[in-house]
Parts: structure tokens; C-alpha cells; sequence
């Protein structure tokens, strides 16, 4: 047999062997392995015995324990972060591109990714034993641009949520064309917090995506819908400071929820608005924010298009938010920021804030990214 | 076509639940390197490279920046929004890093035609030559995206793909 011809066979046979055993592995880490019942201890006071063999993300659920994460488990957005005190063995591949080399001194890891395969400690925020699943009706669906839309969701059990303005949700979209098996994603509630027995949110439609599809193509008004929170550290901080809030699209709800939880606490700091949006079929919510108007003692909502149409007669501000934020910043000492939008529209506005004068710990945002 | 087991191994990289809900693949039953065979021919039929497709992307999701997460036009005739959704993907061929979920949608005014690309397609493609399997979600027919984006025939040799 020629020399080639037999390295070939070698290489063929090992490579094989190689495949042969990695199914093997897989498939008795899927079905034989049996990791009895191993301890979970949280916070070093509560401890939990469950079933072991699957990801921690998941097992704290079962147990009622919702941490945080908005691509149900994947690995993908990195969200789902716990100190791990003790029993989770070497960081994996999938875990490092999360992780700062701060917080792989810390043990951070990817609750997603660690399985449950011993007695494992943990740390996590106290707040997240607040978060809780709801069971909640689709009460109604509103468009509020052609591709924006406001879903209001009545709390069935438990019936009411204890939430701070700024929150976001995990939304549970079930089954159906687009997925397999239920999956999460996260929407911040624009609803006032005080109308604690139902939470609205504001879903623009992505062009392909899972959740934002199934909730403007598939959701109807009577739907049950399952979801997880409040989560969350976007929030107007208790302050005397002037308020600068910029927002663009959906960015919109947790602003929205911000104003409404102002007026009905009667906080009367000085608050401007600027809200970015290209022509005036991309602007909504104007009667609600004029009425807020009304309400608010020294607020002022300043709508900004980017590119007006002819049609659209607009006496508004134009041009970019970031140049409409610039032209009408009076000052920036004083002044807090809250921003939510894309990540694009927070880099460009926190540039122009902090050349204004404005601490960059002072700007606080919520970035889709 | 043959496949190498190391291509096999990012074939299963590509099945659905792996980096993805969906996967890579969508309903496509042949193997990666058909795939990537396939659409190399097709794209250097009508006389274009991988780079040409990539870069013409990158140049419109640059220029779409520019509208903060909102459509802004794009001369001749085309409207571009570049927006993001929360979390990063790594990419199914091992490359290092992880790319975040900036999804592009290209309007050509004109033509009267949408499409919409991700951060991750681009990197695919030009890295790759990789459009994604039929019946993919993100799956990109190389015709259409040099129409749509109206690409121009580069004047340098078609580049192979890279794996």
C-alpha cells in the first residue's frame, strides 16, 4: 500500500473514532448523566435542592429566581451575569467574550452557560427576588406609528406588579411559525407605575425578529401572555438636578413611564424632552405629551425631525437630535440625562452632553445593544 | 461536494439552538460547502467578488448611521436605517471576537425594493463568502443584494472565499 494511501486511512479512521466518541459524549451527557439533586445556595442565606444537569439560568427559574436576560439563554446578549462563590467549574469558550478580565477576577458568569452540575453558591442583587412571572391578557393592541406599537397587557395572576418607572419586562413569545420553543425578550414598560394591575410596552417592528414579528403579525387582543420582571437600573434619581431626557422610536416607553411617575408624585424639576424622529409618521404620543405639559410644571416636549416632508408642514425643530440637543442645551450645570434609543443615537448624544459640560455619571441610558 | 470534518463542525455550529434560535441554515438541505460553492458561483457569474458585495454594504450601513437609529436618505435614491437590538453573536466559523446585533434595512426608492442585513451578514460574506442557507431568516441571495444595493462590477479578479 502506497505511504499516502495509508496516512489517508489512518487520518480517516482516527477522525472517525474522534466523531464517533464526541456523539457518544453528547449523547450520554443528554441522557445517562445523572447528576442526582445538588444544592444551590443564593446569597449565602437561602438554599435550594434541585435537579442537576441543566443550565443554572433555567434551574433558578424553576425555583422562581428570574435573572435577568434577553435572548433566552443563548449566550448572545450576555445579560444573565452571577457571582459565583463557589462550583462552577472553568470558564467556558461561549462565557469569554462576556467577560471583562475585572470580572473574571470576580467569578462573573453566564448563567446561561454554567450548568448545575454540583453544589453551587452564588451571588446575586437582592432586588431580583422581587422579580416574579405574570400571567397577564392582551387587553389592547394600538399602532402607534406603522411600525410601533403599544401593547397593553392586563396582570392576571398575580395581579398586580410593583415596578419603578424606567423597568423593563422579559415578554414570553410562545410557539408558533417563527420558533420552536418559547423564548424571551426584553421591552421596557412606558405605562405610569401606579396603574400597578397592568404594564404597557412600545415594540417597534425589527425586520426578521422572533419576538417583534409574533408581536405585531400573530398577537391579538384577548391573548394571554406570559411574562418576568421588573428588571432594571434605569430610573430618575432622586435629585434637585434639571432633567434632560432624549429619546428616539420605542426609546420612547421608559421616558414615557419616567414623566407620568413625575406628574404623579408632583416632582416639579425642570425637565426638556428631545424626542428624534425622521418625518412626522415616525412621531406618536403627542396629545399625551402635551397634556404632560399641562401637568408638569416646567416641562417642555421638543419633537425633532430629521428630514421633514414637504407634505408634512413641520414648524418643529430639524435636523439631527444631537444638533437640536446642542442648539437648545441652555447650560449644563445642574443637569442629569436620561437617555434611551439606539446605540448609535446614546454615542452621539452622550458626546454632545459631556461637551456641554454635563459629567458623563450623570447621563444614564438604556442602550439597545 | 465533499465536506472536511472541520466543515462539518461549522455546519453544527450553524444548526438551530446552537449560537441561534434559527441557525444559519433555515431550510437548506445541502451541505455548508454546497452552499458556499453555489453562491461563489453565482456571485462570480455576474461578474462580482464578496468584497464588492461586503464593502458596498458597509458603505450604506455607514452612510445609514448617520440618521441615530432612524431612516435617512442615502443619495441616489435609497433610505437606510441602522438599528440594534440588544446582545452580540459569535461568529459559527470560529472567528474571534463577537459582532452585535446592528440589523441595516436598505431602501432602494426606485426600485421599490427593502432589504435588510446584519453586521453578521457582512462579516460572513466578506470573510466567507457566506449568504446564509435557503430559507434562512437573514439569508441573502447574492442576485438580489447586488441589485438592490445597485453594485457596481469591480475592476480587480474575483477574491476567493476564505475559510
Amino acid at each position: 500500500m502506497f505511504p499516502v494511501q495509508s496516512l489517508l486511512i489512518s487520518v480517516g479512521a482516527i477522525t472517525a473514532l474522534s466523531t464517533f466518541l464526541a456523539v457518544i459524549m453528547v449523547i450520554a451527557d443528554a441522557t445517562i448523566a445523572n447528576y442526582g439533586e445538588v444544592k444551590i445556595t443564593v446569597n449565602k442565606d437561602k438554599e435550594f435542592t434541585v435537579k442537576g444537569g441543566s443550565p443554572l439560568l433555567s434551574t433558578l427559574m424553576s425555583e422562581n429566581i428570574f435573572i435577568p436576560s434577553a435572548c433566552g439563554g443563548r449566550g448572545s446578549c450576555g445579560l444573565c451575569r452571577v457571582k459565583v462563590l463557589e462550583g462552577a467549574g472553568q470558564y467556558l469558550p461561549t462565557e469569554l467574550p462576556w467577560i471583562s478580565d475585572e470580572e473574571k477576577a470576580e467569578n462573573i458568569r453566564l448563567s446561561c452557560q454554567i450548568k448545575v452540575k454540583n453544589d453551587i453558591s452564588i451571588e446575586i442583587p437582592e432586588e431580583l427576588f422581587n422579580v416574579k412571572q405574570y400571567t397577564s391578557r392582551v387587553t389592547r393592541l394600538r399602532d402607534l406609528t406603522y411600525d410601533i406599537k403599544e401593547v397593553t397587557l392586563e396582570l392576571i395572576e398575580p395581579g398586580e406588579i410593583d415596578l419603578r418607572a424606567g423597568s423593563f419586562i422579559q415578554f414570553q413569545v410562545p410557539e408558533y411559525e417563527l420558533t420552536d420553543e418559547p423564548v424571551y425578550r426584553a421591552y421596557s414598560v412606558s405605562s405610569n407605575p401606579k396603574d400597578n394591575k397592568k404594564v404597557e410596552i412600545e415594540v417597534r417592528l425589527v425586520p426578521n425578529g422572533i419576538c417583534t414579528t409574533y408581536i405585531h403579525n400573530y398577537l391579538k387582543e384577548g391573548d394571554e401572555v406570559i411574562f418576568n420582571g421588573p428588571y432594571g437600573e434605569f430610573y430618575l434619581r432622586d435629585t434637585e438636578r434639571d432633567v434632560i431626557c432624549i429619546a428616539g422610536g420605542s426609546g420612547m416607553a421608559p421616558i414615557k413611564a419616567i414623566l407620568l411617575d413625575m406628574a404623579e408624585k408632583g416632582i416639579s424639576r425642570k425637565t426638556r424632552y428631545f424626542f428624534g424622529a425622521r418625518s412626522t409618521r415616525d412621531l406618536f404620543l403627542l396629545e399625551e405629551m402635551n397634556e404632560l405639559e399641562k401637568v408638569l410644571p416646567d416641562f417642555k416636549f421638543i419633537p425633532a425631525l430629521s428630514e421633514p416632508a414637504a407634505e408634512d408642514k413641520w414648524k418643529g425643530e430639524t435636523g439631527l437630535i444631537t444638533d437640536v440637543v446642542a442648539r437648545n442645551l441652555e447650560s449644563g450645570d445642574n443637569v442629569e440625562a436620561y437617555l434611551c434609543g439606539s446605540p448609535g443615537m446614546i454615542d452621539a448624544c452622550v458626546k454632545v452632553l459631556t461637551g456641554n459640560g454635563i459629567p458623563e455619571e450623570l447621563i444614564y441610558y438604556d442602550k439597545f445593544a | 461536494m465533499k465536506q472536511t470534518p472541520q466543515m462539518q463542525k461549522i455546519q453544527d455550529n450553524m444548526r438551530p439552538g446552537v449560537i441561534t434560535l434559527d441557525g444559519f441554515l433555515g431550510n437548506d438541505s445541502r451541505n455548508l460547502i454546497d452552499i458556499l460553492v453555489e453562491d461563489d458561483a453565482d456571485v462570480k457569474r455576474l461578474g462580482y467578488t464578496h468584497k464588492t458585495v461586503a464593502m458596498r454594504m458597509v458603505e450604506l450601513r455607514d452612510a445609514g448611521k448617520r440618521g441615530l437609529g432612524e431612516f435617512v436618505s442615502v443619495e441616489p435614491h435609497f433610505e437606510v436605517r441602522v438599528d440594534s437590538v440588544r446582545g452580540k453573536l459569535p461568529c459559527p466559523f470560529g472567528d474571534p471576537g463577537v459582532f452585535p446585533k446592528v440589523n441595516t434595512t436598505v431602501r432602494n426608492l426606485e426600485l421599490d425594493r427593502e432589504i435588510t442585513f446584519t453586521d453578521l451578514n457582512i462579516h460572513f460574506i466578506l470573510a466567507h463568502g457566506f449568504y446564509e442557507g435557503r430559507g434562512s431568516n437573514f439569508r441573502l441571495n447574492p442576485g438580489e443584494v447586488i441589485k438592490i444595493l445597485e453594485i457596481e462590477k469591480p475592476s480587480e479578479d474575483s477574491v476567493p472565499f476564505l475559510l
